[in-house]
C-alpha cells in the first residue's frame, strides 16, 4: 500500500495526542483522588452520588436534630425528676402534719418548709433551657408559663408542643406543656370531689368516694345539708331540692347516681358537704391549699376543727398523687422517646457509615488501578514516542 | 538519419525535465494543506512512415495529471465536518460538565446548607443566629443559582461569537471558492489542460466551508463548483457567491437566528435545524439543544424551590405574629410576543400552585393564534401540539396558566419559556430574620376550666387555602386564618363554632364525634376525647410562639419531598435535589457519548483522510526514485544525444 508521508506524521502526532490525553486524565484522578473528574466519566454514578450526598446530608442534619431532641429532652427528663422528688416530700410532710400530737409550733415549721417546697415547684416548673427557653412554656418560649398571683398560680403560655424532624419520616415532641404536667390534674378521684364547708361546727369527714357506674353519672353536683347530726337534705348546683330528711349513719355509704361517697364521724345540725363534679387542680392550688389548711387549724385540737384537717390533708394528699401519677406518666414518655432517640441515633450513625461508603464507592479513585493504569500508560507513551522517531528518521535521502 | 535521432532526443530530455520539475514541485508541497501529488503522462509520438516501417519519432508530454479522487475526497469532506460538528459540540458541552461537576460549584452543596439552615431554625425558632443563617444560606443558594446562570448566559454569548466567526469563514470561503471558479474556467477553457493547483486550492477551500458546515458540491461541466447549504441555498454558483448573515429572532430576543442574503437584498431566515454538520452545526445543535435544555432545567429547579417554599411560608406566622411573606423573590414564566405580530394582545402565564410547580417540564412552548378564539400550543421538547377552538383554557397545561388580553390578530405567535430565567431571576425576598415565618399561623388551646376530657389537636394550616400570591398582598380570607374563634360545647355532643374577631357565628349544633376534622377559616383541627357540657376550645393568633417551629418544620420536609416533575397528571416524582441530578446525568450521559462519538467520528475522519493520502499524498520516498528515475532517463536520453552528434560529426567528416 501508497502511504504519504504526510500520513505518517499526522498519524503519530494525532496518537501521540490521545495517548498524553488519557494520560493527563488519569495524572488529574491520581492527583485529585476523584474517580469521576467530571460527570461525563460516569453520569450514573455522578447523579447517583449527588442522591446519596443529600440523603447523607439530611441524615447528618438528623443527627444534629437528634441531639437537640435529646437535650431538650433529658433537661425536661432532669427537671421533672426534681419535681418527683419534691412531691414526695411534699406528702410525706403532709402525713406528718396529720400527727395529732404536733404542737402548733411543729405544724408551722411544716407550713414553713412546705410554703418553700411550693416556691421551689414554681421555680422547677419555670425552668429554662440552655438558650434561655422555657421548658414548659409551649410555643411561647420567652413567656413565664407559672406566674404568682394574688389568686394562686396561673399558667400564662398555652399547649403547643414543640416538634423537631428526628428522621426522615419521623417529628418528635421535645417539649411538654405546662398545663398538661401542672395543671391539668382532676381535683378529687378524678370524676368528682367531695368537700366540707369550713363553716362545719361537727367533726364529721367525708371520704373521697368511688364511681359505681360511669354511664349512671349525671355530672350535678350534690349538697348535704345536715338538718339533726341524723338527718340531711340534697339539693342540686341550682338550689332545687332532691330529696329530705335522709338518715345519716357515721360509717354507712352515701348514694349518688352511679358514685359512692363514705362519711364518718358525727356532723351538727348545719353542717354542709357538697359532692361536684371534679376540677382541673394544679399542683400549686394543692400545695397553696395543704398550706392553707395546716396554717389554718386553730386554735388547734377541737374535734371540728382536726376533722377539717383530716380531711383537708386526705384531699391534699390525693392531689399530690395524682400529681405524681401525672408527673411519672410524662418522664415515661420522655423515657420512651429517649429510648427511640437512642435507636434512631445508632440506625443514623449506621447509615451515615453506609452512605460514606456509598459515596466512596462512587466517587473515590482505586489508587492501585490508577497508579498501574498511570505507569502503563506512561510506558506506552514512551514506547510510541521512540518509534516515532524511529520511522520518521526512515528517508530514501539518506542514501543519495 | 541523425536528425531523427536528435529530434526524438530532444523530447526525451524535455520529458525527462518536466518530469524532474514536477518531481521537485510534488517534493516542494510535500506539506502543503489539500496538495495532490502530480505525475507526468507521456505518450509516444506519432510515427514516421518509411519503406522500412513506422519510425519512432519520440516522446510527448501529453498532461501534468493530479492524484485526485472524487470519491475519497468527497468521503473526507463529509467525516471531516461530521467530525467538526461533534467535536466542537463536545467541546461547548464540556464547559457545562466542567462547571456542574466541581462540587464547590454545583448547586447541591448550596442546597443541602439551606436546608441545614432551614432545619436549625426549626430546632431554635426563636435563636436569631438561626434565622440569619438561613437568610444567609437562602442568599448564597440563589446566588448559586446566579452564578450558573450566568456561565450560561456566558457560555451563549460566546457560542454567539463563535457562530458570527464561523459565518465570516463561511461567507469568506465562499467568495474565494467563486474566485477561483471563474479563473478555473478561463484557464481550462484557454489551454484545455487542468490548472491542478488551482483545483487543489479550490478543493481545499470546500473543505474549509465543510468543516464549518456541510455543503453539498456540484461539478459544472465546464470545471466551475456550485456550492449549496441547508435545504439548498445555493452558496456559490459559478464565479458569484451569496452571504449569510446573522439577526436577532424575532421569535426570541435572547436568540441569534442565521439569515440568508437574497440578491434582492432581502433575508430569509434558514431553519436553523437545517445547518448541520460543521462548527456552526455544532454550535447550534449545543446552543439550540443543550445549553437552551440546561437553563430551563435548571431554571425548574429554582422555580421549584422559589414557588413552593414561598407557598408554605406564607402558610406560617413570623415572630411579629404576621402572616409570611415570600422568603425568594418569585420568578415569573417569560412570554415573548413575537415582533413580526400584527395585533398587541399581551399573553401571560402564571403558576398557580405547588400542582403547577409540579407539573412544569422545562420546555418551551410556541403559542400561535388562529383567529376566532382559536390557539395552537406546541410543545417544543416532543412537538406535541394542543388546539384550543375556545379561547384560552382556564385549567393549567403543564401547570401553566395562559391568559390574554384582546387584539391578538390571525397569525401571531408568542414564545413560552417558563424557567429560562428562573435560574437568573431568584433571589431572597426577606432581609429581615424576625419575619422568617417559622410558626403556625394559629394555636387551639383549652381553658383549664373545662370540666370534661377533650383535647383539642394542634392544628394545621388547610392545605386547600391558595396563598400563592407572589405580588399582593394576603387577601382577608387569607387573615381570617388568625381570627380568634371560639368552639363551645352545648352539650356532650354537640357544639357551636363563633368566630369572635369577625363577631359571626360559623357554625351551631354540629354534632361532635370525636376525631373528626374541624375546618373554619382556613384551618383544620379536631377534638378527640369527652367534653362536658360549657367545655371551651379556642383557635386564635399564635401570639409570642418564639418556640413554635410547626410551619419551618413544613418547610425543611421540601427537600426530601417529591415537589416536581409530574407527568401527564401524575403525581410528583422528583425531589429539588434528583431534579437536578437528573440533569447532571443527562448532561453527564451526553457528554461522554460525544467524547464517544467524536473521538470515534475523528479517527473515522483520520482514517479516511489517510487513504485519501494515501492516494493523493505525496511519498518522498517514491519521489525519490522518480528523481532518480528522470535522471537516469535525461542521462540516457544526454548519451543518445552525444551518440547523435557523433554520428552528425561522421557524416560530415565524409566530405573532407
Amino acid at each position: 500500500m501508497r502511504v504519504s508521508s504526510g500520513t505518517i506524521f499526522d498519524a503519530n502526532v494525532s496518537t501521540l495526542n490521545h495517548q498524553q490525553s488519557t494520560l493527563l486524565h488519569t495524572n488529574q484522578q491520581v492527583a485529585s483522588g476523584r474517580r469521576m473528574l467530571t460527570p461525563a466519566d460516569d453520569p450514573a454514578a455522578a447523579a447517583n452520588a449527588l442522591q446519596v450526598f443529600q440523603a447523607d446530608g439530611s441524615n447528618s442534619q438528623f443527627m444534629i436534630n437528634r441531639n437537640a431532641a435529646k437535650s431538650a429532652a433529658s433537661m425536661s427528663e432532669a427537671v421533672l425528676q426534681s419535681v418527683t422528688n419534691l412531691l414526695t416530700g411534699v406528702k410525706e410532710k403532709a402525713v406528718q402534719a396529720g400527727n395529732g400530737a404536733l404542737s402548733p409550733t411543729d405544724k408551722e415549721m411544716i407550713a414553713t418548709e412546705l410554703q418553700g417546697r411550693l416556691d421551689e415547684l414554681v421555680a422547677l416548673a419555670n425552668s429554662t433551657d440552655g438558650t434561655g427557653n422555657y421548658l414548659f412554656s409551649g410555643f411561647q418560649g420567652k413567656t413565664l408559663p407559672f406566674l404568682n398571683t394574688p389568686s394562686g398560680v396561673q399558667y400564662m403560655a398555652d399547649d403547643g408542643q414543640r416538634l423537631v424532624q428526628v428522621s426522615t419520616s419521623r417529628k418528635m415532641a421535645t417539649s411538654e406543656s405546662g398545663a398538661d404536667i401542672f395543671m391539668r390534674i382532676k381535683s378529687g378521684n378524678g370524676t368528682f370531689v367531695t368537700e366540707s364547708s369550713p363553716n362545719n361546727s361537727g367533726y364529721a369527714t367525708v371520704g373521697e368516694g368511688v364511681v359505681l357506674n360511669p354511664k349512671l353519672l349525671t355530672g350535678s353536683t350534690y349538697k348535704l345539708t345536715f338538718t339533726s347530726d341524723s338527718t340531711y337534705d340534697v339539693t342540686d348546683e341550682k338550689g332545687v331540692l332532691i330529696s329530705t330528711a335522709n338518715q345519716y349513719e357515721s360509717g354507712e355509704a352515701l348514694v349518688f347516681p352511679g358514685m359512692r361517697v363514705s362519711m364518718t364521724g358525727t356532723p351538727d345540725a348545719g353542717d354542709e358537704f357538697t359532692i361536684a363534679p371534679s376540677r382541673n387542680e394544679g399542683l400549686f392550688k394543692t400545695l397553696a391549699d395543704l398550706i392553707a389548711a395546716i396554717k389554718a387549724e386553730n386554735p388547734a385540737g377541737t374535734a371540728a376543727s382536726s376533722a377539717q384537717l383530716t380531711s383537708h390533708l386526705s384531699k391534699a394528699i390525693s392531689g399530690i398523687d395524682r400529681g405524681l401519677d401525672r408527673v411519672l406518666t410524662v418522664r415515661a414518655s420522655l423515657g420512651t422517646r429517649l429510648n427511640e432517640l437512642d435507636s434512631l441515633q445508632a440506625t443514623g450513625e449506621d447509615l451515615g457509615l453506609q452512605y460514606k461508603q456509598t459515596l466512596a464507592t462512587l466517587q473515590d479513585l482505586d489508587y492501585n488501578k490508577a497508579i498501574s493504569d498511570l505507569n502503563r500508560q506512561t510506558t506506552s507513551l514512551q514506547a510510541a514516542q521512540k518509534s516515532f522517531k524511529q520511522v520518521a528518521d526512515l528517508s530514501m535521502f539518506n542514501y543519495m | 538519419m541523425p536528425s531523427g535521432v536528435m529530434g526524438s532526443t530532444v523530447s526525451a530530455l524535455s520529458a525527462a525535465q518536466i518530469g524532474l520539475q514536477t518531481t521537485g514541485h510534488n517534493i516542494a508541497n510535500a506539506n502543503t494543506q489539500g496538495y495532490s501529488r502530480q505525475e507526468v503522462l507521456t505518450g509516444t509520438r506519432l510515427p514516421q512512415y518509411t519503406g522500412g516501417g513506422y519510425l519512432g519519432q519520440g516522446v510527448d508530454v501529453n498532461t501534468v495529471k493530479r492524484a485526485y479522487s472524487q470519491f475519497l475526497n468527497g468521503q473526507v469532506l463529509s467525516e471531516q465536518s461530521q467530525a467538526a460538528m461533534l467535536n466542537t459540540y463536545h467541546a461547548q458541552i464540556q464547559q457545562i460538565d466542567n462547571v456542574i461537576a466541581d462540587p464547590d460549584a454545583g448547586i447541591s452543596p448550596a442546597v443541602q446548607e439551606f436546608f441545614s439552615a432551614v432545619n436549625n431554625v426549626a430546632a431554635a425558632p426563636e435563636s436569631q443566629p438561626a434565622r440569619q443563617a438561613m437568610i444567609n444560606t437562602g442568599n448564597a443558594l440563589t446566588a448559586r443559582f446566579q452564578s450558573l446562570s450566568q456561565r450560561f448566559i456566558d457560555v451563549n454569548n460566546s457560542v454567539g461569537s463563535q457562530i458570527e466567526n464561523s459565518i465570516s469563514l463561511v461567507n469568506s470561503a465562499a467568495k474565494q471558492i467563486a474566485a477561483l471558479n471563474h479563473n478555473i474556467v478561463m484557464q481550462q477553457a484557454g489551454s484545455g489542460q487542468p490548472p491542478n493547483d488551482l483545483l487543489d486550492q479550490r478543493d481545499q477551500l470546500v473543505a474549509k466551508l465543510n468543516t464549518e458546515v456541510k455543503a453539498t458540491v456540484v461539478r459544472q461541466s465546464d470545471g466551475a463548483y456550485n456550492v449549496f447549504i441547508g435545504n439548498g441555498q445555493s452558496l456559490v454558483v459559478g464565479a458569484s457567491a451569496y452571504t449569510l448573515d446573522i439577526a436577532q429572532s424575532p421569535a426570541d430576543p435572547s436568540k441569534q437566528d442565521i439569515v440568508y442574503n437574497n440578491l434582492n437584498g432581502t433575508k430569509t431566515t434558514l431553519q436553523q435545524s437545517s445547518l448541520q454538520g460543521g462548527n456552526l452545526g455544532g454550535f447550534l445543535t449545543f446552543r439550540d439543544e443543550t445549553l437552551a435544555k440546561s437553563q430551563n432545567t435548571l431554571g425548574r429547579v429554582a422555580m421549584g424551590i422559589a414557588g413552593l417554599m414561598n407557598q408554605q411560608h406564607q402558610l406560617g406566622q413570623d415572630l411579629n405574629g404576621a402572616l409570611g411573606e415570600n422568603f425568594f423573590t418569585q420568578p415569573n414564566p417569560p412570554v415573548f410576543a413575537n415582533t413580526l405580530n400584527k395585533g398587541n394582545a399581551a399573553v401571560s402565564a402564571t403558576i398557580a400552585n405547588a400542582a403547577g410547580y409540579a407539573a412544569l417540564t422545562g420546555s418551551d412552548y410556541f403559542l400561535r393564534f388562529n383567529g376566532e378564539n382559536s390557539y395552537t400550543l406546541r410543545r417544543l421538547s416532543d412537538n406535541k401540539e394542543m388546539h384550543f377552538d375556545a379561547g384560552l383554557p382556564d385549567e393549567p397545561i403543564d401547570g401553566l396558566t395562559l391568559s390574554t388580553t384582546e387584539g391578538a390578530m390571525p397569525g401571531d405567535t408568542y414564545m413560552i419559556r417558563p424557567t429560562v430565567n428562573a435560574a437568573r431571576d431568584i433571589g431572597v425576598a426577606l432581609t429581615d430574620p424576625a419575619k422568617i415565618a417559622a410558626a403556625l399561623p394559629f394555636r387551639t388551646n383549652a381553658p383549664l376550666s373545662n370540666q370534661g376530657t377533650g383535647r383539642i389537636a394542634t392544628g394545621a394550616v388547610d392545605k386547600k387555602l391558595m396563598l400563592n400570591s407572589p405580588d399582593s398582598a394576603h387577601s382577608a380570607t387569607d387573615r381570617a386564618l388568625q381570627n380568634e374563634v371560639k368552639l363551645t360545647f352545648t352539650s356532650p355532643t354537640t357544639f357551636d363554632i363563633f368566630d369572635q374577631t369577625a363577631g359571626v357565628p360559623l357554625a351551631t349544633g354540629m354534632n361532635y364525634v370525636p376525631g373528626q376534622d374541624i375546618s373554619v377559616n382556613g384551618w383544620t383541627t379536631k377534638i378527640t376525647g369527652d367534653p362536658a357540657a360549657g367545655d371551651e376550645f379556642t383557635v386564635g393568633p399564635n401570639l409570642n410562639a418564639t418556640a413554635d417551629g410547626s410551619n419551618i418544620l413544613l418547610m425543611a420536609d421540601l427537600q426530601t419531598k417529591n415537589t416536581l416533575g409530574a407527568a401527564n397528571g401524575g403525581g410528583p416524582t422528583l425531589t429539588f435535589q434528583s431534579a437536578y441530578s437528573q440533569w447532571v446525568s443527562d448532561i453527564g450521559n451526553k457528554t461522554h457519548e460525544l467524547q464517544v462519538t467524536s473521538t470515534a467520528q475523528t479517527s473515522m475522519a483520520e482514517e479516511t483522510v489517510a487513504a485519501q493520502q494515501a492516494f493523493s499524498g505525496v511519498n518522498l520516498d517514491e519521489e525519490a526514485a522518480n528523481l532518480m528515475r528522470y535522471q537516469r532517463a535525461y542521462q540516457a536520453a544526454g548519451k543518445a544525444m552525444q551518440i547523435a552528434n557523433t554520428l552528425f560529426d561522421t557524416v560530415l567528416g565524409i566530405g573532407r
